[in-house]
């Protein structure tokens, strides 16, 4: 028996020498934003970001800069006019099922995701595409309907998660896809559980098993995360931070990212009809202050830009709070008296109150007098966003051209200021047929630069993430969620 | 008395019934419904249409509401909003997990009260009554939220003895709830031992104070025979009904302990529901609930009539 077990025991050793093992649980929570219609169907309203990020790939991920990095496309290049993107796909890539990766998969998941009858909202991300085609195993070939020159850009979008072929009616609950990840079992409730993916293409995970545990209420996360029973947490406030700061059990990481709230002033309604007092209601406001006051520090300042501070067409405008000017802005148009205006806001997210109080005092100093509406948190979205003349919005961090475009474009189904500008719309249609990136910075500049001068949204700032992470964890990335490498987590 | 039973039941019948269209009708008043909630910025147009087809909610309220009720009489709830689940296995396992919550609380809690409360009662104005007596004020007054939350630092972020909240799934087995379920175990007794003790505590003052239990010395039966056999049984006949109303509360109104601890329990259940506009889940957890309340306290009032003879007859005259 001794004499058996001897040489199995040392190859054993050997073999862990060789490669480390994947060893440990990592914990981490999800708010169960859409509790029973949770899914792991990556593009529908109710997936579990936390659970597909793990176990499903992009074709295009962003690298630690934000830039368009390979994952299961190892290269792409477009034709003379951007209209016609071909992309090699990984050799060697297989589903969790063991069915091999390849162009068929790439195709069924953009025309599944297409399908307007899905009605899924990462559609209008890759709208432009239509034509999906396989030219080889390995090739796929996107035709556009118009030139679209950051169309790798688009396709770092969090949703697109290439699927198996023909898996669309089962992925919600299996979540079979490429990731460093692999879903063992699926309870948005409670616990699920992924464990590690030996095949991944890029070699093993650092850990063996991960738990995404249904956490709805952000103070017991909190809690969890403080009782040890948690490893991460993304969603600390700025109130928390002293609980996790100067503790040696956690460290906190600070992430900017491109999510901002802002306030939104319909440009087809009196009196925000007229640009002057569109740019007043906005060179009112104190930025800095807002940041401190609203966000305890924890946000970059935007000069009314939604594109993302690390985004490489952000543009850097000064923005400094100009009372003066405001009243001036006021009095051309009329209103040297100035005005009275409502803000609709609700606790629907909790800073908006905050937001439009502060706001409220710093625009009384040029007569402009804030009336702050509050309003019930059913039916935000359906009855005061986009019906009210002016009220509080709020966006998570999309790429420079998508934002633009989903929330300015005067065709734009969320164009929430109904911002109607034939000049603009312009600048965004050449810059997306410009394929010289100093050009096309040049073009999504001055985009921004036009929002500033005539735009009817107040965004005041870019949020910074806070991300409260046991120190038994190692090698978590300091980047957003979406380009953080699960791959490389390490727990003791 | 069986005249009584049966109308004290129909009483209950109807309380129900008057319940359900309550519950009913204040879901209708909510701005928003399920498809609003689930589609947040989509809900526009023809998408929003879609769904509330898909869904049944075009149909008139009366219609809705007569078809639901029928349907829980016969114990089906229907499926949850998605579709995809039945209502009465969702609740299942919620409502096993909050009476395994109520069981634990009131094993802890109920001789905890009695035994404090009978000392209290006791040794009236001195030194252990004052503690006893204002340890159970504070422990009336203070929020669940503020102790659950003082607790869970103190026991979980600094110490680190006990897990601070419940992380296992709603379906699992009553073992692996040990020991998260320690913490919102204490939380809920401190409160219940509180309303207990205080009825408890005056019930066996005044019960000391009475005629016979004076008759029992002055003929000379000893004092702890006074106490634990003629003062006890009669001072505990008031506890029922608070215990009772106890049950009902842990049953349904630990909604905040339950959200704080994330204990998979009805009232988290209910506030998830309420949260994605889950309304045949809400309307059937709130029917369950207030059937509970309903059941409870029936019981406690039978109970309190077969335990006291007077009461009994009270009630046949009236």
């Amino acid at each position: 028996m001794l004499k058996l077990g001897t040489p199995v025991f040392a190859a054993i050793i050997m073999a862990t020498a060789a490669f480390a093992e994947p060893t440990g649980t990592f914990r981490q929570a999800h708010e169960l934003g859409y509790g029973a219609e949770s899914t792991l169907d990556p593009i529908s309203n109710g997936r579990v970001r936390q659970i597909t990020e793990k176990v499903m790939s992009r074709l295009v991920r962003p690298g630690q800069d934000g830039t368009p990095t390979p994952d299961l496309a190892v290269s792409w290049e477009a034709n003379d006019d951007a209209t016609i993107w071909t992309f090699t796909l990984r050799e060697g890539v297989t589903f969790h099922d063991g069915t091999a990766f390849d162009a068929n998969d790439v195709v069924y998941t953009l025309i599944r995701l297409l399908d307007p009858d899905l009605g899924s909202p990462a559609r209008s991300a890759v709208a432009m595409i239509q034509e999906v085609k396989a030219l080889d195993d390995m090739t796929v070939q996107l035709t556009l309907d118009t030139p679209f020159a950051d169309m790798p850009l688009q396709l770092m979008d969090y949703r697109l998660r290439i699927i198996p072929e023909d898996s669309g009616d089962t992925i919600g609950t299996t979540g079979i896809g490429t990731g460093p990840f692999k879903v063992e079992k699926f309870d948005a409730d409670g616990t699920s559980v992924l464990v590690a993916n030996m095949d991944y293409w890029k070699g093993a995970p650092g850990v063996a098993r991960m738990e995404v545990i249904g956490i709805p209420d952000a103070q017991a996360r909190l809690q969890a995360l403080l009782g040890g029973q948690l490893d991460m947490e993304r969603g600390i406030t700025a109130q928390q931070r002293v609980m996790l700061e100067g503790s040696d059990r956690f460290t906190l990481q600070e992430i900017p990212t491109g999510n901002w709230s802002g306030l939104v002033f319909r440009t087809d309604v009196e009196p925000y009809s007229d640009p002057r007092v569109r740019k007043a209601v906005r060179l009112v406001a104190d930025r800095q202050d807002l940041v401190e006051l609203v966000l305890g520090g924890g946000g970059v300042v935007a000069c009314d830009t939604p594109v993302a501070p690390s985004d490489q067409y952000r543009t850097v405008l000064s923005c400094e709070q100009d009372i003066e000017g405001a009243k001036a802005l006021l009095s051309e148009a009329g209103y040297p008296d100035g005005i009275d205006i409502d803000v609709y806001v609700s606790t629907l997210e909790s800073i908006w109150p905050t937001l439009a109080v502060a706001y409220q005092a710093q625009a009384a100093e040029a007569g402009i007098r804030v009336n702050v509406v509050q309003t019930p948190t059913d039916g935000y979205w359906s009855q005061v966003w986009m019906s009210k003349d002016a009220f509080a919005t709020r966006w998570n961090e999309r790429p420079a051209d998508q934002v633009l475009h989903e929330v300015w474009h005067s065709s734009a189904k969320w164009n929430e200021s109904y911002f109607k500008d034939a000049t603009f719309d312009q600048i965004l249609s050449d810059a997306r047929r410009e394929l010289d990136f100093e050009k096309r910075k040049a073009l999504y500049v001055s985009a921004q630069e036009y929002l500033w001068e005539n735009g009817g949204t107040l965004i005041p700032y870019h949020v910074t993430r806070l991300v409260g992470v046991s120190s038994r964890v190692s090698n978590l990335d300091a980047v957003v969620n979406d380009a953080v490498r699960w791959r490389l987590i390490t727990v003791e | 008395m069986l005249r009584m039973f049966l109308r004290r039941t129909l009483l209950g019948l109807a309380t129900v019934a008057i319940v359900s269209v309550i519950i009913f009708a204040g879901i209708e008043l909510l701005p928003g419904d399920a498809c609003t909630a689930f589609l947040e910025r989509e809900a526009k147009g023809q998408v929003l249409e879609n769904c509330r087809e898909e869904l049944g909610l075009n149909r008139p309220a009366l219609t809705r509401y007569l078809e639901w009720a029928g349907n829980a009489m016969r114990g089906d709830f229907g499926m949850s909003a998605n579709g995809q689940e039945s209502i009465a296995g969702l609740v299942g396992a919620r409502l096993g997990n909050s009476l395994l919550l109520a069981v634990c609380a009131l094993m802890i809690g109920v001789p905890l009260a009695i035994i404090l409360g009978l000392f209290a009662g006791l040794r009236r104005d001195r030194p252990i009554d004052l503690i006893i007596s204002t340890g159970a004020i504070f422990a009336m007054t203070i929020p669940e939220f503020v102790s659950a939350t003082v607790l869970i630092l103190v026991f979980s972020a600094w110490l680190g003895w006990l897990p601070g909240i419940v992380l296992t799934a709603a379906e699992a087995p009553v073992r692996e709830f040990f020991p998260e379920i320690l913490l919102p175990m204490i939380v809920l007794s401190m409160v219940m031992t509180a309303h207990i003790l205080r009825m408890v505590r005056s019930s066996v003052i005044e019960v000391m104070n009475s005629d016979y239990i004076q008759m029992a010395t002055l003929k000379g039966v000893g004092y702890g025979r006074i106490v634990f056999l003629h003062a006890l049984p009669n001072a505990l006949l008031p506890a029922i009904n608070v215990v009772a109303l106890t049950i009902a509360w842990l049953l349904g109104g630990v909604v905040v302990v339950e959200v704080v601890f994330n204990f998979p329990g009805m009232g988290r259940m209910m506030i998830d529901a309420i949260s994605d506009r889950d309304l045949p889940v809400v309307q059937a957890l709130a029917l369950i609930i207030a059937s509970a309340y309903v059941l409870v306290n029936l019981s406690a009032d039978l109970l309190t009539m077969f335990a006291n003879p007077r009461l009994r007859t009270l009630y046949t005259r009236g």
